[in-house]
Parts: C-alpha cells; structure tokens; sequence
C-alpha cells in the first residue's frame, strides 16, 4: 500500500483546526454572519487533525519553524529546534554586549531583538529576480524570471544553511556559524549578499534572452 | 522610556534597599526585586525573592571555580552578578550564623529536583562564609573527579590507590586563588616527603605544599591530601574556621566509570583524592561546617528521577554522611518567579514583544513549571 505523503487524503468535509485563543474568547453578538455560519458547520463536520507545526503559543513564527524544517535532517526536529534556539540565544548575547559597551548615542541604533534581525537578513537575502534553464533551438539559455514571495523565501533560507554547513571550518558549531551569517546578512554584508547580487548581475547579463519567456 | 527605567533603578539602590515590599509605593513596580545589600550576612526574610548584587572582582576572587557555566555566561552577558536570596539559602545561613564551632562539625545536605537552584544556594553560602573570613574549601563537581579522568597514575604514597593529577592540579590552582591569605598564615604542623629527594619542613606556610603540588604535577594528588589533613587539623584546634562545600557528594560514593590498565573497574574509594575527601566529610573534627549538595546531572549510574538523598547516595554514601541535616530546594514560588521575570525584562534579555505581554507570562510560567532551569532555558533565545 502506498502511504499518501503529499496530497492529503481527507474527505473534503474535514474542517481545518482552529488555534488562536482569540477567536473562542469573542463574544456571540460580535460575530458576523459568516463566522456564526462557520461556527454552525464546526460543531456537525468533522476536524483534521493539527500538524505538529501548528502551535497557539504566542511565541511562535511561521518563518522561525519554516527555517528549522529546512535545517532538519532526517526527520530530527528536536535537534533542529534546539540549533534553532542556540542561534537566536547567541545573537541575542553577541547584540547585548555590543549594547552594553556602546555610548549612550548609539544604544538606539543596535538591534538586540533576534527575531527582527532574522527577518530583516531574511528579507536582505531575497532575490528579486531569478534565473530559469529555458532549452530553444537545442540550446538551453539561462532566462530571467520573476519569482514569487514563496520560492524568494526559500531561496534566502537554502542560501543560508548552505553557506553555512558548507564555506566554514569543519569544527565550527551551527548556532555560531548561523548567528554570524545572520548579522552580517542583517547589515548587508557577507557571503549570503554577495551571491544574490551575482544572481542579480547574471539576469542584467542574460536580459537579451527575457522574451524567451512565456509566462 | 530606557532612561526612566535607568532613575528609577538608581532610586532603588540608594533609596529603598531593604526596604520591605509593602511600603514601596504602587508606582515602582521594577524596583521591587533588586536589593543593595550585597552582604549576604544581612539577608533576612524581607530580602527573599529579591536579587543582590556581587562586584564582579570579588566573583573572580571567591568563585574561580564553582558557578554554573550558563550563569557565568549571565555574568558575561548582563555585566553583572545578581544572585536571588531564596528560602534554603536563607535557612542554612541562619542554621549557620547559630552554629557552635567547639561542636563536632554539622552536615548540610542540600538536594532537590533537577535545576531548582540547589549549587546557586551553595554558591550563596561559600559568599557568606568567604565574607565572614572562613577558609572555604569549594570543589565545584565532585563527579568530574570520578569520570573523563585521561591519566591514572598509581599513587606512590599507598600502592592501591590511584592518583589523577590533572583533576588535582586544576582545582589547586583554583583553590590558590581563593584562599591566598590563607596560605600564608597557616603553618604545617609536620614534615612531608615528596619522593626521595623534596620534602617541605615542619613550620612552612601551606602555600609552599600548594607550589609543590602545582610544580610536580606528579605529587598534586598527594599535596592536596596534605592540605586537607592540615586544615582539619588546624581547625580543630580553632585557630581559624573552615566551610568544605562540595557539590555534587554522591559521586563519592557511587560508581565510576574509570578503569584500570587492566579494564578492571575502580571504585571511588581506590582513587586519592576521593579517599581524602571523604574524610574531609566525617564529622571527627569541629570549628567549622560542611555543606553539600546531591545532584543528578552529572551522576554515574544512576536513574533520572532520583533526587532523593537515599536513592542517590546509596546505602554506603547514606550511611557515611549520616546524621545530616537536609535542606530541600523547591521550584520558584509565585514571588521568585515574578522577581526573575522582571529582572530579565529590566536587562532586556527578554526581546520578543509578546514576552512583555501577559499572556507572554502566563506562557513562560506554564512551560516552565516555575522551574529556574527551564525558564532560563526558555528565555535564552526569546
């Protein structure tokens, strides 16, 4: 028998859960029409059951648990937590002590928050524009593309882990290696830039062959 | 908003103190866990739950070794040592404030659950005692003596006992740091011989057998044995007071996982400095204290959940340390947790903006099961 993997195999009368702790706090007179509609149909159909990755904890991030998915392997989510938790607790450490040593005018301008320097290098990461094997005539031509929001994302994430587990020395631990790259991705500095911007000046490069694109 | 925080927390250093909670004013919410005494002799039940303050030199010269590694990296990070007064520290320093030195000398044990704060209670006490003028005898982990152990020599003093020189000369050159004064004033009562050719006279300062044991790295295991003999001795006598506070006592009577050149095991008892610091723990001298502490992280063979004195000492280590007074270290009551969880938001080590939430705090309660440990581990990276 072969095990569904990729495709859900639930009815489609199966209602996905619902998590956050506000939406059960409200009131009934506050509702509107669809949402008492929906609240009608939650109490007959079925409900799936929650992936481990849904959490109602306030502390949670989509894009924190999408990155320890993409560092995990062969299926240790504990350890990839716990890389996870060791890089935000190191940036946090390296950002505070630089705070505590600065003059009284630059405190403002160092970010201590882990989580707002993740996503800022994140976002730093991200290309705008990408590059597609396009094969015309025998020849495959590397065409630029536009990408969307979800594989820039991905890309900026698999830069970073590769850069990481790859380009250090050997016995450099994961948390210090990532906390690093994340900093200097953060200023907008480091490898991880330095490789969307040659992705960036091969499309300038390849922009004759942009209308072999059809989409 | 981060200056105001800054007057108000100089306010609560001058001003307020010891003041007791009741009469700080509603307004003053953040001042209330800190407090400026940082002799630990005048902590007192107003002071619980709150946290003091140890000037970082005088941590480099009472703690050279001892404190965790995840507070010392707090003391890195924060810039400061802050200590929370709690309950059991409370109790033994009133127990010892009281106590008679002429008497026998009194066995503390401290023991409780994983990560409920039981070698920062004894890291309180050794503060106190090293305030106090005692000659604190602090071995950080007594469960690093009797694991990991490279090189076994056997002892030259008794052909059955093993020496490990490494182990020995590390905690002498801590224990130099600690206790500089010291060395010099007391005087050995006898001579020793180190091999056939060095020996120290009778009447020399305790500091030369430190030197000895830290040049012939050979003989470290032997001069810490001559150490322990002479301060027993010495004290005994009442020229000064002595506090042994060791961390991690059931190492001494469990198992340990070196082995001979034979692959045969030893046992803890064949090993010197195992042997001598058992005697250091009987109870057959007066003019001092020793205060212990169980702990099961670091235990060889020996299940998770026992934290009970009984489970981890074993019969043999039970019967050795009997009669002790235990001290049982709980979990953070509502008050601690609140003065920790404060004290985090103060240094900005909680950055995530829903941590300053309540909802933020009743999650961090919850996970933590006001567990010190977890909430540390917790609050790491938010």
């Amino acid at each position: 028998r072969i095990m569904p993997v990729r495709w859900s195999r639930y009815n489609p009368s199966y209602l996905e859960p619902e998590v956050k702790k506000e939406s059960y706090q409200k009131p009934l007179e506050e509702l509107t029409e669809e949402e008492r509609e929906q609240m009608e149909l939650k109490a007959v159909r079925p409900i799936k059951a929650a992936p481990p990755t849904l959490s109602s904890s306030v502390f949670s991030d989509p894009m924190i648990s999408k990155f320890t998915n993409m560092m995990m392997k062969s299926g240790n989510k504990v350890l990839a937590r716990s890389l996870m938790s060791q890089t935000l607790e190191a940036i946090k450490r390296k950002q505070l002590e630089k705070y505590h040593k600065a003059p009284e005018n630059e405190k403002e301008t160092i970010e201590c928050n882990p989580y707002v320097i993740f996503h800022q290098a994140l976002k730093n990461c991200q290309p705008i524009i990408g590059l597609s094997n396009i094969t015309k005539g025998g020849k495959t031509y590397q065409v630029p593309v536009p990408l969307t929001d979800n594989r820039k994302r991905f890309l900026a994430m698999k830069w970073l882990i590769t850069e990481c587990r790859e380009n250090k020395h050997r016995r450099t631990m994961m948390p210090e290696k990532l906390s690093q790259e994340l900093l200097l991705a953060f200023n907008n500095e480091g490898p991880v830039i330095k490789r969307k911007h040659v992705l960036h000046k091969m499309a300038e490069a390849n922009r004759a062959y942009a209308h072999f694109r059809w989409w | 908003q981060l200056d105001h925080g800054c007057a108000l927390h100089t306010a609560a250093r001058d001003g307020l103190g010891s003041v007791s909670t009741q009469d700080v004013p509603a307004e003053r919410p953040r001042a209330v866990f800190h407090t400026s005494e940082s002799d630990p002799a005048k902590h007192s039940e107003q002071h619980e739950g709150r946290l003091y303050n140890i000037p970082l030199e005088e941590v480099k010269a009472v703690f050279p070794h001892g404190l965790p590694y995840r507070f010392q990296q707090q003391i890195q990070t924060f810039n400061e040592a802050r200590v929370m007064v709690r309950r059991p520290a409370l109790e033994l320093l009133t127990y010892l404030k009281g106590s008679n030195l002429a008497q026998p000398a009194v066995r503390y044990v401290i023991y409780g659950e994983r990560g409920t704060g039981k070698t920062m209670t004894l890291c309180h006490v050794v503060h106190y005692c090293s305030r106090q003028g005692w000659l604190v005898l602090h071995i950080p982990d007594a469960h690093l003596w009797v694991k990991n152990c490279k090189e076994l020599l056997q002892s030259s003093y008794n052909k059955d006992r093993l020496d490990q020189p490494l182990q020995a000369s590390v905690w002498l050159k801590n224990f130099k740091t600690s206790n500089e004064r010291f060395l010099q004033e007391i005087k050995t009562q006898r001579k020793y011989m180190w091999g056939k050719r060095e020996s120290t006279e009778e009447g020399r300062p305790l500091g030369e057998v430190v030197e000895q044991g830290l040049a012939r790295v050979r003989s470290a295991s032997d001069a810490v044995g001559v150490v322990l003999r002479e301060l027993k001795q010495q004290s005994h006598r009442g020229s000064l007071r002595l506090l042994v506070a060791v961390d991690g006592v059931n190492a001494l009577w469990g198992r340990s996982t070196l082995r001979k050149e034979d692959k045969s095991p030893v046992s803890p008892g064949e090993l010197t400095l195992v042997h001598n610091l058992r005697k250091m723990v009987r109870n057959d001298w007066s003019g001092g204290a020793i205060v212990t502490t169980l702990s099961q992280t670091g235990s060889l063979f020996k299940p998770s959940s026992a934290h009970t004195p009984h489970e981890l000492l074993g019969k043999e280590g039970f019967d050795a340390l009997d009669p002790f007074v235990p001290i049982p270290v709980a979990n953070y009551s509502p008050r601690e947790f609140e003065s920790c969880y404060g004290y985090y938001l103060e240094r900005k080590w909680l950055q995530h903006e829903k941590a300053h939430t309540e909802d933020g705090k009743a999650e961090l309660q919850f996970l933590s099961g006001s567990n010190p440990r977890q909430l540390d581990r917790l609050a790491g990276p938010l």
